[in-house]
């Protein structure tokens, strides 16, 4: 009986002590903010950087140091998040007023969080705006602009050229395409099959979403809307759009296109191993290669010309701040991430600058992603608009109807340019 | 139990309330929220204005193309899977059952594909199903058997194929320890009554064996029927919807429309209505087994 009564009251204690641990757990703890007055203030920062990366190490090493050196009385709180985790964490802590002070984001994203109404206009609310968005390249810049105000600093850029298996171009005595003729020609070439009677295929695409296709479409001379935005019918299904995109399905039937089927080989290896020949990448595409298979030998060269020029995608990241945050402190901590100092510290990491200043440095001329410093000149960007996540999910659906179904080219250009169309009046 | 007083009342009120709060507080709220969002437009436009719509949301989902492709897979998926892992796994139960020795070892290498990581046995079924994988070269280079790979992960079936397989690859274990457990409580005499009026194995197995361990078979089938509705990670480190999202499965294209294009009110009553329909199914299996009772 005894040992029953020992028993209840060992329950009925740790019980309370359970209750006592949830209604703490889920108090504020602003109780304590009084004796913290003399602490620094705190700068929340989400990002990116990938938290092994030479770029993450420099950050919480070099970046972050001499911020809080110049900046007294300030603290710079870095998290880490995976790309695509960075992209639905903010959206679940929009919902539930949790958002860090400033964040580094996808070009892509800012349309779509500024609709979210989560961005702070920086034009409006930051007295050396202008000042500051001088000293970053226009084209960078233009990825912050929506619906007449910039809500973001371009904080590093970076676009696909040519990469190509240089052993094989030899062998077939060719040289790196310049136009998009000689790269059809290349890729008729260099596709069959191999020494070991493997399938090879001349050119590579890991998906056929916008960032995939849309190089090929504008230096083709097709485009996906208007300069406004405001309309796709007439040009998502314009005779040149049509065409490319018939183009690359005929070279898949051919057996000369494939990577975007879940079945295929992943692009790093299918390079590296001599199965793809051509690819479109990014300056990332160096170090993985060099990590994944040193010993194989490519080259790089501008995106092919087409009949509109050479015109690849932008991609890169901006820096925001959000409502509700510590502008004051974010907006100096965006300054500084966007400086001359920084800038150039995170090329030594291969980040191509927007800063300038840091553009004209030894660091970047010499830098391995000197070869995209061209290419950036001539790219255009995705369509900045808020339902951009929407047409490029609809984009990919049809272009993989047409080259992987061989649908009709003509007529699902005009369904999908019709939906694109509604998409971007909402 | 029998609350004698009411300190007796007092004292169980107070050794449940944690784990009363837990429940509110985790399971009760958010299933509230979830339900009230279903009714809203809470989508990128209106993160923070939710205006109430009615059943637009819940209309939406069930004219949309894709989630008719989307629930299909996932009936599909259930309908192959459920009774192809009870049905291994009960001869599998069956077969340990009836060994003398070394039940043990066989128990945890039918135990270990059940705890191994649905992501890391994915990621392996992908590399074995590549068009390039090793399937393939096994089929065309050792037995040649085809003259070129199958693009096996490819196509609507051939991705939700693999998908189905691997479910029921690591569902297996989790039958056979249930029907194992069942197995053993069936009494041994009814065994020993039925061989004295010349029974064989087949007729013990089907009079005497499966209706004995009945209320497992109930059991599982429901638990399984809810484990099927729910496949998420496969399909997404497998196919990942692909291709033009005819791979896809309620829950992962609850989690595109949520994640991908900011529908949260879509997800929420795409969410309701997946949720209806296995409590309707329960229901119905429930009756089912009821039914077959009394008759």
């Amino acid at each position: 009986m005894k040992k029953e009564n020992i028993k209840k009251a060992l329950m009925l204690v740790l019980s309370v002590f359970l209750i006592l641990g949830i209604a703490t757990g889920c108090t504020n703890s602003s109780e304590t903010d009084s004796d913290q007055e003399t602490e620094p203030v705190v700068i929340n920062f989400w990002h990116h950087y990938s938290a092994q990366s030479a770029e993450n190490e420099t950050l919480m090493n070099v970046l972050i140091p001499k911020f809080e050196e110049e900046n007294p009385g300030y603290k710079v709180n870095a998290v880490s998040h995976e790309w695509a985790e960075l992209h639905d964490k903010i959206i679940v802590s929009a919902s539930s007023d949790s958002l860090p002070d400033v964040a580094r984001l996808d070009i892509a994203w800012v349309p779509e969080f500024q609709k979210m109404d989560i961005l702070v206009p920086l034009d409006s609310e930051m007295a050396d705006f202008n000042e500051v968005a001088g000293g970053l390249l226009d084209s960078a810049m233009s990825t912050g602009y929506v619906k007449g105000n910039y809500y973001a600093l371009g904080l590093n850029t970076n676009t696909k050229i040519l990469f190509y298996n240089v052993q094989a171009f030899e062998d077939a005595g060719i040289t790196a395409p310049t136009t998009m003729d000689e790269m059809f020609e290349a890729i008729a070439k260099l596709s069959g099959t191999n020494e070991n009677g493997q399938q090879v295929w001349g050119l590579n695409e890991p998906a056929l979403a916008g960032w995939n296709i849309c190089p090929y479409i504008w230096s083709y001379g097709g485009s996906i809307t208007n300069d406004n935005y405001t309309k796709a019918t007439g040009y998502l299904n314009s005779a040149k759009t049509v065409e490319i995109i018939q183009k690359l399905a005929d070279m898949y039937a051919d057996g000369q296109l494939t990577g975007f089927n879940s079945g295929d080989i992943p692009m790093t290896d299918g390079f590296g191993t001599g199965r793809y020949m051509m690819l479109l990448e990014g300056p990332w595409k160096s170090a993985e290669m060099d990590g994944a298979y040193p010993d194989f030998k490519y080259a790089t060269a501008d995106m092919p010309a087409g009949e509109a020029g050479s015109h690849s995608v932008l991609g890169g990241e901006d820096i925001a701040m959000f409502k509700n945050g510590n502008s004051e402190g974010a907006w100096l901590f965006m300054k500084f991430m966007t400086s001359e100092f920084a800038e150039e510290e995170m090329a030594k990491c291969g980040q191509i600058p927007v800063n300038k200043e840091a553009l004209e440095s030894d660091t970047v001329k010499n830098a391995d992603f000197a070869p995209f410093l061209n290419a950036i000149t001539t790219t255009y960007a995705r369509p900045p608009v808020a339902s951009w996540s929407e047409i490029d999910n609809a984009l990919s659906v049809a272009v993989t109807d047409i080259i992987v179904n061989g649908a009709d080219a003509q007529a699902t250009l005009d369904a999908l340019a019709e939906t694109v169309d509604g998409l971007l009046a909402e | 139990m029998n609350l004698r007083s009411s300190q007796d009342k007092l004292r169980v009120g107070l050794l449940l309330l944690p784990g009363i709060l837990m429940f509110a507080i985790f399971t009760i709220y958010p299933i509230i929220k979830l339900f009230l969002m279903s009714f809203t437009q809470w989508d990128f436009g209106s993160m923070m204005d939710h205006s109430f719509i009615g059943f637009e949301n819940y209309k939406a989902v069930l004219s949309d193309e894709t989630f008719r492709i989307a629930f299909e897979n996932t009936i599909i998926y259930t309908i192959v899977t459920v009774p192809g892992q009870m049905v291994l796994g009960l001869l599998a139960a069956t077969f340990i059952h009836s060994i003398p020795k070394f039940q043990v070892p066989f128990r945890v290498i039918y135990y270990i594909p059940v705890i191994t990581s649905w992501v890391i046995v994915s990621l392996v079924f992908r590399y074995v199903f590549n068009t390039e994988g090793m399937l393939n070269y096994v089929l065309t280079n050792v037995l040649h058997l085809s003259e070129s790979f199958i693009p096996w992960l490819d196509t609507r079936w051939g991705g939700s194929g693999v998908a189905m397989m691997l479910g029921i690859w690591k569902g297996v274990g989790w039958n056979m320890v249930v029907f194992l457990a069942a197995l053993q409580s069936v009494p041994q005499d009814l065994y020993e009554a039925a061989e004295i009026d010349g029974c064989g194995s087949f007729q013990k197995f089907f009079k005497i064996t499966l209706p004995c361990i009945k209320p497992t078979i109930l059991f599982a089938l429901v638990m399984l029927t809810i484990g099927g509705f729910n496949v998420f990670t496969s399909i997404k480190m497998i196919t990942g919807g692909k291709p033009m999202h005819q791979t896809e499965t309620v829950l992962t294209w609850m989690y595109y429309k949520a994640f991908n294009t900011g529908e949260f009110g879509y997800a929420a009553a795409l969410s309701f209505i997946v949720a209806i329909v296995l409590v309707f199914l329960a229901v119905l299996q429930f009756r089912a087994m009821k039914n077959k009772d009394a008759n």
